[in-house]
């Protein structure tokens, strides 16, 4: 019926792939969490901090389409969204003149 | 490059925005403008031209001023698609402007007033312009160029369209021998800053817009669904219909725009995708081979959307980050050294010609050919790191040394209201 | 049970594009790690990222099929292709404007 269903290997489907898929991502975005910690300036943390949230982005997209949950996708627009805020917010405030944009 | 000028002809402006019908007034003006002096007026549609004109034209007969010059200051570049019709509305603006000027010269009781010329023209169409310290050098040239000593600022002059450039034209302007004034004259209720006209064209577009993104989030066939995002696309647009565009939608330009960009986005994919496989051998080798360096290229592509285009492609692109834009210049950082000759070598910013002007558009030399190139850092270096904490001074210093354009860097370093903000802050 | 051949192609497109995703965010990580300063980390984290999150949103968009809920995969794939070049740009701007110099070859803070 749905693809996530379809039979992948040695009776795993595709959904339970796209789970193992989704931990990966959540290592990586565990990775990137000690470049956020560490820093050394603010930038260097803002960025972590901005990549760990597109990573999230697609942890949350890819458990959608894993459970079958399509509002999931939702919540991944507008965590995109407020991610994408608070990169610009944060680099805007840090700057001693507020300059940029 | 030999340009289709404007069907009227006479006023187009030339390489150095001295038209030839001012280069002709200027032969019998230049004697007497020594002694008298001829005004500037910068002139743009607005509620407030028509006063501003009369003023001036009444000051002007009073103190016996030599002449009048009404310029019009291009926000095009010529050989642009449009720019033919642009530059025949300008004329047409400018025509209006001094009849407008002659009426009021032959009403005036002064003495002087028959003595007094007007002149039109149209500067500037040679390049892109960005932001004030771009008008006031070409401004500057124009008034060394015929003799003249003042300028006077209609008080709702906003020549881009949705910021006024009014206040750092002013401060610009007075950085140098120019003696500059705002007309007082009556003007209507004040808009606010970073506002430009409600036009149809625009609400309507916005409000095509939000509803769309709306209805594709949610159901377009359930009732409810269609009544709130009527609403909230109503809200939208009302509220934001004035800030979020800057010019109208055109009938045959944003359509053929979008189709444009629509060839380029599977051009840009597999470009990021080629080279970002490139970057990733870069990065997984053990020795890190990475010699990243900051550079500065200049562009020529229109201010705001276009120039957003080519620096986000640009970001896109692995290996190269747009750092900074000031006005034209694109500070860009590269990551290893075959990244910075691909940006030198401008296949980007001809796709963004591309996309924002049609193919004939996109036919130029790259910037390397046009040595608008630089770069800041390492070995190679051509030029000063324009940063504060690298050289220990002033931010404009570092890129004086450039040979090719030093007017428009002078022009930058002692007119750029925020430069002088940046010294004042330190 | 055996599914037709193109439920099959399709289910093969979405493991390899979860692959790449993994791949070039993984290539991001490492590079966010191991550059230098923070506008090299900056390349990476807007273009390796971009990618892969890129691949990621087009298996999701892949599996939940375009008539269903995919087109908004497709949306958040085609935001963040424009938002996070612009982040990137924003941070590397803030870093530039505070006065931080690019590292260079030879330069010992790492």
């Amino acid at each position: 019926m749905s693809l996530v269903d379809a039979p992948l290997a040695v009776g795993y489907t595709l959904g339970d792939f796209l789970l193992v898929a989704a931990a990966g991502f959540a290592v990586l975005a565990v990775g990137m969490l000690y470049r956020a910690v560490v820093g050394p300036t603010m930038q260097d943390r803002v960025l972590a901090v901005n990549v760990l949230g597109t990573n999230t982005v697609v942890i949350l997209a890819i458990l959608g389409a894993a459970l079958g949950e399509p509002t999931f996708l939702d919540i991944a627009l507008v965590y995109a969204l407020l991610n994408f805020l608070m990169a610009i917010a944060i680099s805007k405030f840090t700057v001693e003149r507020g300059g940029v944009l | 490059m030999a340009d289709a000028g404007p069907p009227s002809g006479d006023d187009d402006p030339d390489a150095d925005g001295s038209p030839d019908a001012a280069a002709a007034s200027d032969a019998d003006a230049a004697t007497e403008s020594a002694s008298a002096g001829a005004v500037i007026v910068p002139v743009e549609p607005s509620s407030t031209l028509r006063s501003t004109i009369a003023h001036v034209a009444e000051a002007a007969a009073a103190d016996g001023a030599a002449a009048i010059h009404l310029v019009e200051i291009a926000s095009w570049r010529n050989g642009d698609p449009e720019s033919d019709e642009r530059a025949a509305a300008a004329e047409r603006v400018l025509e209006r402007a001094a009849a407008w000027a002659n009426a009021d010269l032959d009403d005036s009781e002064a003495p002087g007033a028959a003595d007094v010329e007007v002149v039109t023209a149209v500067l500037g169409a040679d390049g892109y312009l960005f932001g004030a310290d771009d008008y006031v050098r070409v401004l500057a040239e124009y008034a060394e160029a015929n003799g003249a000593d003042r300028v006077v600022l209609d008080p709702e002059y906003t020549p881009v369209g949705n910021t006024t450039l009014l206040q750092p034209l002013e401060f610009g302007l007075s950085n140098t021998s120019l003696s500059v004034e705002t007309a007082p004259v009556d003007r209507p209720t004040r808009r606010e800053r970073f506002r430009t006209e409600a036009t149809t064209g625009r609400f309507v577009a916005l409000f095509g817009l939000s509803l769309a993104f709306y209805l594709l989030l949610g159901d377009p066939t359930y009732w409810f669904d269609v009544v709130t995002g009527v609403a909230t696309a109503a809200v939208v647009s009302i509220t934001l219909s004035r800030v979020s565009l800057d010019s109208n939608p055109a009938f045959p330009r944003t359509p053929m725009r979008i189709v444009r960009g629509v060839i380029y986005v599977p051009v840009l994919l597999f470009e990021i995708v080629k080279a970002n496989l490139v970057v990733a051998r870069v990065i997984l080798d053990p020795r890190l081979p990475i010699d990243p360096t900051l550079n500065r290229m200049r562009v020529i592509v229109g201010s705001g959307l276009p120039l957003m285009t080519l620096a986000n492609s640009i970001t896109l692109t692995p290996g190269t980050l747009t750092v900074r834009a000031r006005d034209s210049d694109l500070y860009v950082h590269s990551l290893v050294p075959w990244a910075r000759e691909g940006l030198f070598d401008g296949p980007l910013e001809r796709w963004t010609r591309f996309v924002y002007y049609g193919r004939r558009a996109a036919r130029l030399p790259s910037p390397r050919e046009r040595d608008d190139v630089a770069i800041l850092q390492g070995d190679d270096a051509t030029e000063e790191l324009p940063i504060a904490a690298a050289d220990g001074g002033d931010p404009g210093s570092g890129v004086e040394s450039e040979s090719g354009d030093g007017a428009s860097v002078e022009a930058e370093s002692t007119a750029d209201p925020t430069d002088a903000d940046e010294v004042t802050d330190r | 049970m055996t599914a037709a051949p193109i439920e099959t192609a399709r289910v093969w497109l979405v493991v390899a594009l979860t692959l790449l995703g993994l791949f070039f965010s993984f290539v991001s990580m490492v590079g966010v790690l191991r550059l230098p300063d923070v506008y090299s980390r900056a390349h990476t984290a807007s273009q390796a990222d971009t990618l892969g999150a890129g691949f990621g949103l087009a298996a999701v968009a892949l599996t939940v099929g375009l008539a269903g809920a995919g087109f908004k995969s497709v949306l958040l794939l085609f935001f963040i292709f424009v938002t996070n070049p612009t982040a990137a740009h924003a941070i590397a701007r803030a870093a530039f404007e505070e006065g931080i110099v690019p590292w260079i070859e030879g330069d010992d803070r790492r």
